[in-house]
């Protein structure tokens, strides 16, 4: 097991270098650099331009600045942001915990939801139902996100006013939030409760898992519920409640959004995976031991299927974390999609550099943790 | 003959529903099975074996539909109970050695714990120390080293799984075991030994098997009675001594012509010529005629009766093998 | 493949081509009945087609009803109507958009980009996929390796994310981001599903006999897997259209593509100027190109499904 996440884990490192190297190159074979924004401003000489070439370093060959820009970055200085005149770290640092909660948030309720209802729908094979979830679930897997994203606005935010439209807090009331109250320190603490909250989950999955299917999903279902109540509560307790609360609320609608965006992957494919389960002997043996339908259903089934839907999500999350840039966008949720996305339109390349480094950083991450959960999931791979 | 059969199975027929129409896959299939008895079923591939076993579980496809019959087990009609009974009866009563037992595993549970899954489910108040127990001595029993209880299933091979399954299948003591092809994943020497183990632990326990194999060989080391079956069909069954002495069916003796004689007689050897049919279209009348050589007219518009025809031994056909008695 | 002699022994009329087609037709039509049972594939064509249809009409309307000064999609304007955008009328059933040219005109010649571009995206993938998932597969070793390695690292890129870099950066058109979407996923997880598959077909006894009867490697791979990949390439098609079609819609909106015209650029130019704020008010400058897009994305993934089940036995119900 922990040379399985060696080995994954050296896996990563080389392929985060080839993915800095192949970021670095890409940008630097754009044509022209960021003087050329001033080739038309008549207070800029050409001396002047080389100067600033010099002082950015762009004089130099493309590998002994990709080996400088390396270094740096291992370091942790990014440059400084054309755009915001401060370093590009900073920026992002500020940026990243809110495209983190926000996708981590999303991306939980959107497997286990499109999980649970893939199941429904293979046990539910050729009746109408199935046809019905099967197309509304087609719809959503290909609906064009701006544009739903949109419709989802103006039904919710302009007509039914039930949500905020746009950013990610309520500027007026933050005006009068406390000294020294940032919205990130927020972030990250609600970040902190939720992995909490996950590994409470994960612990008592894994302690029900041999039980009767009756009496864990009876127990994981309190540890839910249960442990979301003292999530909540110990927030509606906290001094800054008020301002968690406006963040969350704000969230809201991207959530739903991208549940509703994600989920029907996850479902279709669980339904595909479970119908490929069912033909499995070891399905018809369980039949045989008399075990009842919905234990055969869930205790193996299910259990079985889950497998490839897990990989198929690991595979899925730098998809997820990169459509973030459109979801960011319509909703101006200033994460890091929507820094990128900015930063490349106004050709701020060292903020495109570092965002696109976060994200794909990120991504590989995720799969780092998504891969070793897959592990633990699949003895064949925890004891290979 | 006075003593009631554990297992009556009474003009059983079932059909597979299919997009060309219906397989005829079990046609008007009796047989009676009594306590403690081991029964063979031989067939060659494709002549609804396996429908059979799981016929008798209720454990069919969808597309499956058993059109008429019963299967009755100490008097009670199988086809006639509600799923949830059904469940009751799988494993405790009956159980199965699955034909692809390699794969009848569940590869993310360990082997020991899919065990006393199935001794809890029928014995709810056991205790699970107790459970744990029986597995560890029924491992013992089939030949594994109760340790490996807790490992997953890719952790055996495949002589281990088999035997694994074998203890499954013995787990709740049920008092029918369906061996299907048990030993056909398996190289020569492990198959001898597993089919004995499995022979003496039926006999051992007092349980009644159905061992279904496409072997005769196979069929004769473990079956005290035979059934031979064609195209969805019984056409013989009787006692294995009896089988092997005076088969009468044309394909019965088709069948042992191809087996060297394990009593020593020296018998002609018939060639079959033709394919065994397809099931679709099933031929009318003796579903054998267009490849049995001593077909007469009326084999090909008449189904011949599966009858006694005195000492247990059932025929179905109009012009049997003459009785040629072997000396032994 | 000893043709010639066959033909004479067997006094066969046909040529082999004749044979080849005729059981290639009854291929088809099996696989036909098969999918027809599937009403979704079946909804999915039937949007395909008309989309197509769409896409066929317009050049037609053009030179018949439509007043090309009006109609035009680039540069129409109907100087009868004074304040653009304006909602749907006789003369514009979906409107004018912000600078008074016809909404249906617009929609109507993008449906041809966006077919020439899923389907040149697909071809592109499809082509690149089966050749190296069929050589992959062939010959194994470092050259495998070297492909699986690749399509990882291109299975963790955040592709979006790539996409909007790349397109902010270079000057991107339609057939260039068909060609990029094309060898990303072509190189990348399509790759890895077509050796799996083509690992399965090595294995075959054909294969083998190709072999001792002395058939090159190029020729085993061409003549014997990679037509046996064409069911799941086929069906891979359909799935990377849908990708295709959407990624041009995103970049479209958000301004990144050098596109004269396509259903993204058309809810760009409505959210450029300021009509999305506008809510309901402005429908039908924005639910006819999005829903356009959605609804040919949705149809390719459908027909796509319902040829996995034609394809994948698994899956079938009996
Ligand atoms: N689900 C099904 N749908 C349609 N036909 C089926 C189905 N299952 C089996 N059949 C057909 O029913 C017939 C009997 O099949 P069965 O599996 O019982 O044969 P078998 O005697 O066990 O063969 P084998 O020795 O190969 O295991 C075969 O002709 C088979 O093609
Ligand atoms: S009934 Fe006729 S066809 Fe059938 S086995 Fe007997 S002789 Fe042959
Ligand atoms: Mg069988």
């Amino acid at each position: 097991m922990l040379k399985y996440i060696a080995n994954r884990l050296l896996q990563i490192v080389v392929t985060l270098f080839i993915f800095f190297a192949l970021t670095y190159f890409i940008l630097d074979a754009q044509p022209g650099d960021i003087t050329l924004q001033y080739v038309n401003n008549p207070k800029f000489t050409k001396e002047q331009r080389e100067a600033l070439r010099r002082r950015l370093g762009l004089d130099k060959p493309a590998y002994v600045r990709f080996f400088q820009w390396m270094g740096n970055t291992l370091r942790g200085d990014l440059g400084e942001s054309y755009q915001y005149r401060k370093p590009v770290m900073d920026v992002l640092l500020e940026r990243a915990p809110r495209t983190i909660f926000l996708f981590l948030t999303a991306t939980l309720i959107e497997f286990f939801v499109g999980y649970w209802l893939g199941r429904v729908l293979a046990w539910q094979r050729g009746t109408g139902l199935e046809y019905g979830i099967t197309v509304v679930g087609a719809f959503f897997y290909t609906v064009f996100t701006p544009w739903f994203a949109l419709m989802m606005i103006y039904l919710f935010g302009f007509t039914l006013k039930w949500f905020p439209i746009g950013k990610f807090l309520d500027v007026n009331l933050w005006r009068t939030a406390p000294k020294g109250l940032t919205a990130n320190q927020i972030f990250i603490n609600l970040l902190v409760t939720m992995t909490l909250l996950a590994v409470a989950l994960v612990v008592v999955y894994y302690l029900t898992r041999r039980m009767n299917p009756y009496r864990a999903s009876l127990i994981r279902w309190s540890a839910l519920i249960g442990g979301a109540a003292i999530a909540v509560g110990y927030w509606a307790a906290s001094p800054v409640a008020k301002y968690a609360g406006d963040i969350l609320y704000h969230m809201a609608l991207p959530i739903i959004v991208l549940t509703l965006i994600n989920f029907s992957g996850t479902m279709l494919l669980t339904r595909t995976t479970m119908l490929e389960t069912l033909r499995e002997d070891y399905i018809m043996a369980a039949r045989a031991k008399g075990l009842p339908e919905r234990v055969v259903r869930d205790k193996h089934a299910a259990r079985n299927a889950v497998l490839p839907v897990f990989t198929s999500l690991i595979i899925s999350l730098p998809f997820i974390l990169g459509g973030g840039i459109i979801t960011e966008t319509v909703f101006s949720w200033e994460g890091l999609g929507l820094t990128l996305l900015t930063a490349s339109t106004t050709g701020d390349i060292p903020l495109v550099m570092g965002s696109f480094l976060f994200i794909g950083t990120l991504a590989l991450l995720a799969h780092l943790v998504a891969d070793v959960a897959y592990a633990f999931l699949d003895p064949r791979i925890r004891y290979a | 003959m006075a003593e009631k059969p554990l297992l009556s199975v009474r003009n059983l027929t079932m059909i597979y529903k299919t997009r060309k129409g219906p397989v005829s896959a079990i046609d008007d299939v009796s047989f009676d099975l009594k306590r403690g008895e081991s029964l063979g079923l031989v067939g060659e591939s494709g002549c609804g074996k396996t429908s059979v076993a799981m016929a008798l579980l209720r454990l069919l496809p969808d597309n499956a539909q058993i059109t008429g019959g019963q299967i009755l087990l100490d008097g009670t009609d199988l086809t006639q109970l509600s799923e949830d009974e059904m469940q009751h009866v799988r494993w405790k009563r009956i159980s199965m050695v699955f034909q692809a037992a390699m794969n009848a595993l569940d590869p993310v549970y360990k082997v020991g714990d899919q065990i006393i899954e199935a001794i809890e489910r029928h014995e709810r108040d056991i205790d699970p120390a107790e459970a744990r127990r029986r597995v560890e001595a029924l491992f013992k029993l089939v030949g594994i080293d109760p340790k490996m209880a807790d490992r997953y299933p890719h952790e055996f091979s495949g002589g281990m799984r088999q035997r694994a399954i074998i203890a499954m299948a013995l787990a709740c003591n049920p008092d029918l075991i369906i061996a299907d092809e048990p030993t056909t994943a398996l190289d020569v020497i492990v198959q001898d030994q597993v089919l004995r183990e499995l022979r003496q632990v039926q006999k051992q326990m007092g349980m009644s098997m159905i061992y279904i194999s496409h072997d005769i060989a196979v069929i004769a080391e473990v079956a005290e009675r035979i059934a031979i079956m064609y195209a969805g069909r019984l056409c013989e069954l009787a006692d294995a001594v009896e089988i092997f002495k005076r088969p009468r069916h044309p394909y019965t003796v088709a069948l042992m012509s191809a087996f060297p004689s394990i009593v020593g007689e020296k018998r002609p050897l018939v060639a079959l010529g033709g394919e065994p049919p397809d099931l679709l279209f099933p031929p009318p009348g003796c579903r054998f005629h267009p490849r049995c050589p001593r077909a007469l007219d009326i084999c090909k518009q008449q189904q011949p009766p599966f009858e006694d025809i005195g000492g247990g031994h059932y025929l179905a056909c109009w012009n049997p093998a003459p009785m040629v008695e072997v000396q032994s | 493949m000893t043709t010639a002699p066959a033909e004479t022994a067997f006094h066969i009329q046909e040529p082999l081509w004749k044979i080849r087609l005729r059981i290639a037709w009854k291929g088809l039509k099996q696989s036909w009945a098969l999918f027809t049972e599937n009403k979704i594939g079946l909804i999915g064509l039937g949007i395909i087609l008309f989309f197509g249809l769409m896409a066929l009409a317009h050049p037609i309307l053009m030179h018949t009803v439509w007043e090309p000064n009006i109609y035009d999609p680039f540069i129409g304007n109907d100087p009868t109507i004074l304040q653009h955008p304006s909602p749907p009328s006789a003369r514009h059933l979906l409107g004018t958009d912000p600078v008074g040219r016809d909404v249906l005109s617009q929609l109507m010649y993008s449906t041809q980009s966006e077919f020439i571009l899923g389907l040149l995206a697909a071809l592109v993938t499809v082509t690149i996929a089966t050749s190296v998932g069929a050589i992959s597969a062939y010959f194994g070793g470092a050259l495998d390796a070297f492909f699986m390695r690749l399509a990882d690292l291109i299975n963790i890129l955040p592709f979006i994310a790539l996409l909007v870099v790349l397109t902010a950066f270079f000057d991107f058109g339609m057939i260039e981001l068909a060609l990029l979407i094309g060898i990303l996923s072509g190189f990348g997880g399509t790759t890895i599903i077509f050796k799996a598959q083509a690992l399965t077909i090595k294995v075959k006894p054909y294969i083998e006999a190709a072999k001792v009867a002395g058939g090159s490697d190029l020729h085993i791979i061409f003549r014997h897997i990679v037509p046996n990949l064409m069911p799941l390439a086929f069906l891979n098609m359909m799935f990377t259209v849908t990708g295709a079609i959407f990624s041009e819609a995103a970049l479209s909106f958000f301004g990144l593509l050098n596109l004269r015209m396509s259903w993204g650029i058309m809810i760009n130019t409505t959210q450029a100027a300021g009509y999305l704020l506008g809510g309901w008010k402005y429908w039908y400058l924005i639910v006819p190109p999005g829903l356009a897009i959605t609804l040919l994305c949705s149809a390719f993934y459908l027909v796509g499904r319902a040829l996995d089940e034609v394809v994948n036995p698994r899956l079938r119900r009996r």
